[in-house]
């Protein structure tokens, strides 16, 4: 199998087929993690098949001393966080979350493996995952949706190891805190407020 | 799953894995990305053709093609410069707002009104012919708005391609329909604030300082509190705070 820095060169000399095979071995990781970041299947399509231009577009500018990997999700968490940016502004926010809403049964993935993970755990989780700031949330989807490590998310968002450490323990103690508090009633707002203060302002 | 294996795992993990598991996406995915590259559109033979004039004051107009009077003083010249540069930079999505003056002494006091309202419409937004036409204090006048748009001597610059009809209609444009359509889609495809990973400083898109960064030093927040909530702190030039 030919190494991915030798396909972004043939990418760069302007192969298409380099480019699809490239395409072909990171949709799904890039596009489940735009999905999961935007909430529906459209605006991830059109933020990956965006960043994978500017991927074709800049290939002759792409380093060696990157990953292939890394740089591609520098790339697309680009887009993609400028997509929620825009989300924050007017009306957008709301049509988000119905777009989500509706497409509640798309969003759930196959359930078949009868785990802990069944689909009414995916919801809890999604709603869950909403009460995570932004940047824990973008480390959180990296991390898990391809197990990149301290090092690439580091690199991937210009962070520092110890915050890309600290934003994923305290993404995660928000999480377990909103998990925890619906099945026992406890208010999770207050559990995550503790963690803030610890992990947050430095 | 290609986690290290020194990550303890707990229920959390499990479902955090199980949501992230990649769904597969089309097949056609790389051919769609290479279609859609072929119909893109050439911003810089564009920003060349465009017409420039200045007074000593602001660039006075912009005109898509055709002979534009030579710079009076050497001021103007310098305006026009940084306005061609601001304008490919835009077109290219590297900018996200515009620094280069506007002189709008030749318009009348309300055209002037219209243009320095339209002037202040936020980049990727967009407002109506009705809102400006309220804002100015005229609710019925509506329609004057609409030609003094329509006589917008420094399109682009002043932002009258964001400004719609009420019903969501695009309404006209000096440059043409597609070129409005196509300005808003590359302003809701622009990100507005990017760090620079090696300062760890948060910029507005297109500000003098970042200019110099190098392309994989670029990272985009989507606000100033989350860039500071990972340790940034915003640019002192272009105070993207503010």
């Amino acid at each position: 199998m030919i190494t991915e820095r030798a396909l972004m060169r043939r990418v760069a000399e302007g192969d298409a087929q380099a480019f699809t095979e490239l395409v072909s071995r990171y949709s799904a990781r890039l596009l489940t993690f735009a999905w999961r970041l935007l909430g529906n299947r459209a605006d991830a399509e059109d933020a990956v098949q965006r960043a994978l231009m500017r991927c074709y577009t800049s290939a002759t500018r792409y380093r060696p001393d990157w990953a292939v990997s890394t740089w591609l999700y520098r790339i697309t968490t680009n887009i993609c966080v400028d997509e929620l940016r825009r989300r924050t502004s007017r009306s957008a926010l709301r049509r988000a979350a119905e777009s989500e809403a509706g497409n509640g049964q798309a969003v759930l993935l196959p359930a078949g493996d009868g785990g802990p993970a069944g689909p009414g755990r995916h919801l809890d989780l999604r709603r869950a995952l909403a009460r995570v700031p932004r940047e824990a949330r973008v480390l959180l989807a990296l991390r898990y949706v391809d197990g990149l490590s301290y090092q690439e998310l580091a690199r991937v968002r210009g962070i520092s190891l110890n915050t890309v450490k600290s934003q994923l323990a305290r993404g995660k103690s928000i999480l377990r805190a909103a998990l925890k508090g619906r099945g026992r009633r406890r208010a999770p707002a207050q559990a995550a407020a503790a963690v803030t203060t610890k992990g947050a302002e430095r | 799953m290609t986690h290290e294996s020194t990550v303890t795992h707990d229920a959390i993990d499990e479902m955090l894995f199980a949501y992230f598991r990649p769904v597969p996406a089309g097949a056609d995915l790389g051919r769609r990305v290479l279609d859609r590259l072929r119909d893109r559109w050439d911003p810089e033979r564009f920003a060349a053709q465009v017409a420039f004039e200045a007074s000593g004051r602001g660039v006075s107009l912009v005109r898509p093609g055709g002979r534009a009077r030579p710079p009076v003083s050497r001021a103007a010249k310098r305006l026009i410069d940084r306005a061609r540069q601001e304008l490919f930079d835009y077109l290219e999505g590297r900018r996200a707002f515009f620094s280069v003056p506007v002189d709008f002494s030749s318009a009348r006091p309300f055209q002037r009104k219209v243009l320095e309202l339209t002037h202040r419409i936020p980049f990727g937004e967009t407002r109506s012919y009705s809102w400006i036409a309220r804002t100015i204090g005229l609710p019925d006048a509506r329609r004057a708005v609409g030609t003094a748009l329509g006589r917008n001597p420094v399109p682009i610059l002043v932002p009258c391609h964001r400004v719609l009809r009420s019903d969501g209609g695009l309404g006209g444009y000096a440059f043409g329909l597609d070129m409005k359509s196509r300005l808003l889609g590359l302003e809701s495809s622009t990100p507005v604030l990017e760090g620079c990973t090696t300062t760890g400083i948060v910029c507005r898109v297109g500000c003098s300082a970042g200019g110099r960064m190098r392309d994989d030093h670029r990272v985009v927040f989507a606000t100033v509190a989350d860039a500071r909530s990972v340790g940034y702190r915003p640019c002192k030039v272009c105070r993207p705070a503010a």
